[in-house]
């Protein structure tokens, strides 16, 4: 899990993360991380699926979406965070996941099941 | 709805348990005695004045900015237009938080972000444009400087346009934050100053405003950005006090400002008002009576001008959905007025649009909007302390001051506020009230409307994310280059110069700061120095 932006709330991810450990995944949590940490943490900690907490511009997360789907092109991403419709269907758009603020931690863990298993 | 069970507990957001109804048996015995007393007396809970918003209605105050500095600049004009009365100024978070130039590789690499959270403001020349025009004399301004390292440099920039334009310091009213909640709790940067240099910069702030600014607020205490971060009501109480006490006992500790001035220095604080707007209410009315309390009880001041705790109020931005975004107005109302009856002296309203985005020119004047239907139109403005002396708020009032005296001597026992920051206790018990607010939620326990029920939105209005402008970056790198092609190369060297060795010693930085803004020194410079002094904070929480 990483953070896209600059911006250190810290309330979404930490949620998300402790409702993934309790379901059994192992979380690795890099933090603000810019597209080649978070590249360089999903290929060398082989991970099976990436989150990212948007706090910022779509592009960033889009840069960062991008980058990963070329050097993994099978791994699975799924996005949450104050992302607005508009650039959710952006996000859809590349194959990735959106939970928006509001969304229930059930359905994000069960995403991430599903995710994980799809390999 | 559903319907209630009536046998089940309930509780306050703070824990408390609540009876159906209250008597006078229920206000503490204690507390009995001090209730009657008549606003802006001793034990001060019931407001600042006898005549309250009578003659001082509270001041409209915004969040503000995004973008170049003239976006910034063209929004609180907006502002100031529709009727706020008083302006803050916000930084990109990128730049500013982290004390970095926009060429600084962690911010080319999200380009995109520049300006979405306030104007990008690197030298003096950038803070001249944000503030051209501005009634900095007439109104109340806030520099920005919200992040602890951050704020030497932002007040500094401010006050030396405002010398600049001709402006007497010594009349100059307005204020920055430089806040520990939001700095080392709330919202953590990936560098910044550990927590002693950052007390250290804040007693410096004190101590030259004392001096130089005497209308000032130099630094102001957000238990807002405790409460949004998970702590509940009372430990939000807790925590701001504790915080306080680190600042006055430093100050004590150097002896070079008088207490009692130190004491008002550090009265000007902010809270949050959130959805459950009575036992908010009650947050705000003990707040002021812990003030008086503390003050008496640890440092001997009485002086009424001081042990008047003065209040700035901003409703929680978590609280507004991102579903169903209208009903976002009702909550900012509903949140408002619990501030109102709290008898707070200034306000924010989040905008409808907060879970999505900064506020859009529209979300901005509804927040300005609500607050003057409140004043202009309710009546609520005619009577101080509407609640006072109601069974159930005196009640409440006083059990969230007993509770959250528990919270700050639980702070003390864990070696003080600054050290719950360093080893992560605050940020713990934040997180165990977020997942458990979280799982409220998700078990139907707490109703969130159009979230976890009446989920259909049949509104014909689309509310998208406001983003500002997508030229912040471009204009930031070329402005940058300009200050440093064209600036007293040789007086900029020195004035850093001059600040590194302050770094370095005891002596205040501010002077030294003051210097190096006349001499166009940027942020990222700056920023580069307390890298190099005091290197960084090891931030206790994995994100």
């Amino acid at each position: 899990m990483a953070k896209t932006g600059l911006d250190g709330h810290w309330r979404g991810p930490t949620i998300v993360a402790r409702a993934l450990r309790d379901a059994g995944f192992e979380v690795i949590m890099i933090g603000m991380a810019n597209t080649d940490d978070i590249v360089t943490s999903a290929v060398d900690e082989d991970v099976d699926l990436v989150g990212l907490n948007v706090g910022g511009h779509i592009d960033v997360a889009i840069r960062a979406i991008e980058s990963v789907q070329r050097a993994r092109p099978e791994l699975p991403i799924f996005a949450g965070g104050t992302i607005t419709p508009r650039a959710a269907k952006q996000l859809e758009a590349l194959g990735v996941e959106v939970y928006p603020p509001g969304s229930q931690l059930t359905d994000i863990v069960d995403a991430a099941k599903r995710l994980t298993d799809k390999k | 709805m559903q319907k209630k069970s009536t046998d089940k507990a309930v509780f306050s957001r703070s824990g408390i348990e609540l009876k159906s109804f209250y008597t006078g048996d229920d206000i503490p015995d204690e507390h009995r005695d001090r209730a009657a007393a008549a606003p802006g007396e001793t034990p001060y809970h019931r407001g600042f004045h006898p005549s309250g918003y009578r003659s001082k209605p509270w001041r409209i105050f915004q969040l503000s900015g995004f973008g170049k500095p003239e976006d910034e600049n063209e929004r609180i004009k907006f502002l100031l237009k529709n009727g706020e009365t008083g302006f803050i100024m916000e930084h990109d978070r990128n730049t500013a938080d982290h004390c970095y130039n926009v060429d600084h590789p962690e911010v080319v690499a999200r380009r995109e972000d520049v300006g979405l959270t306030g104007a990008v403001m690197q030298s003096v020349r950038d803070t001249a444009i944000c503030m051209d025009g501005l009634p900095v004399d007439s109104s109340f301004g806030h520099a920005g400087g919200a992040v602890v390292q951050h704020a030497p440099f932002a007040l500094a920039a401010y006050w030396t346009v405002a010398k600049q334009r001709g402006f007497n310091l010594a009349k100059l009213p307005g204020t920055g934050q430089s806040d520990f909640n939001l700095t080392y709790l709330g919202c953590v940067t990936k560098e910044q100053i550990p927590t002693l240099p950052g007390l250290r910069f804040n007693a410096d702030i004190i101590e030259f405003c004392d001096r130089y600014l005497p209308y000032w607020v130099p630094v102001s205490i957000a238990g807002y950005n405790a409460a949004d971060t998970g702590l509940s009501p009372d430990q939000e109480l807790g925590v701001l006090f504790a915080n306080a006490v680190e600042y006055l006992d430093e100050i004590k500790r150097r002896g070079s400002v008088d207490l009692t001035k130190a004491a008002k220095a550090c009265g000007g604080v902010s809270f949050r008002a959130s959805i459950e707007f009575i036992e908010e209410a009650c947050k705000m009315r003990a707040a002021r009576l812990m003030w008086a309390d503390l003050l008496r009880e640890r440092y001997g001041i009485t002086d009424p001008k001081v042990a008047n705790l003065r209040i700035h109020c901003v409703t929680a931005g978590s609280k507004m959905t991102y579903q169903q975004p209208l009903n976002n107005i009702v909550r900012g109302t509903l949140m408002a007025l619990g501030a109102v009856f709290g008898g707070v002296q200034s306000l924010g309203v989040s905008g409808y649009d907060e879970a999505l985005s900064i506020p859009s020119e529209h979300a901005h004047q509804m927040s300005v909007r609500i607050q003057q239907i409140l004043q202009e139109e309710t009546g609520i403005a005619n009577v101080t302390d509407p609640l006072g002396g109601s069974y159930y708020v005196e009640t409440l009032t006083a059990q969230l001051a007993e509770k959250a005296w528990e919270f700050f001597e639980e702070i003390q026992n864990q070696g003080g506020y600054l050290a719950t920051l360093d080893s992560g206790w605050l940020h713990a018990r934040a997180a165990e009230n977020q997942y458990q607010e979280f799982m409220d939620m998700e078990n139907g326990d707490q109703q969130v409307i159009g979230v976890n029920c009446f989920q259909d939105d049949e509104s014909p209005f689309e509310v998208d994310g406001f983003m500002g402008t997508d030229d912040a970056f471009d204009v930031a790198t070329a402005r940058l280059n300009d200050v440093l092609r064209t600036r007293h190369e040789k007086a900029a060297a020195s004035a850093l110069k001059q600040l590194e060795a302050d770094c370095r010693s005891d002596t205040n930085i501010m002077p030294a700061m003051m210097e190096a803004m006349s001499a166009e020194v940027t942020l990222g410079e700056i920023g580069n120095v307390y890298r190099e002094v005091f290197g960084n904070w090891n931030t206790p929480i994995q994100m």
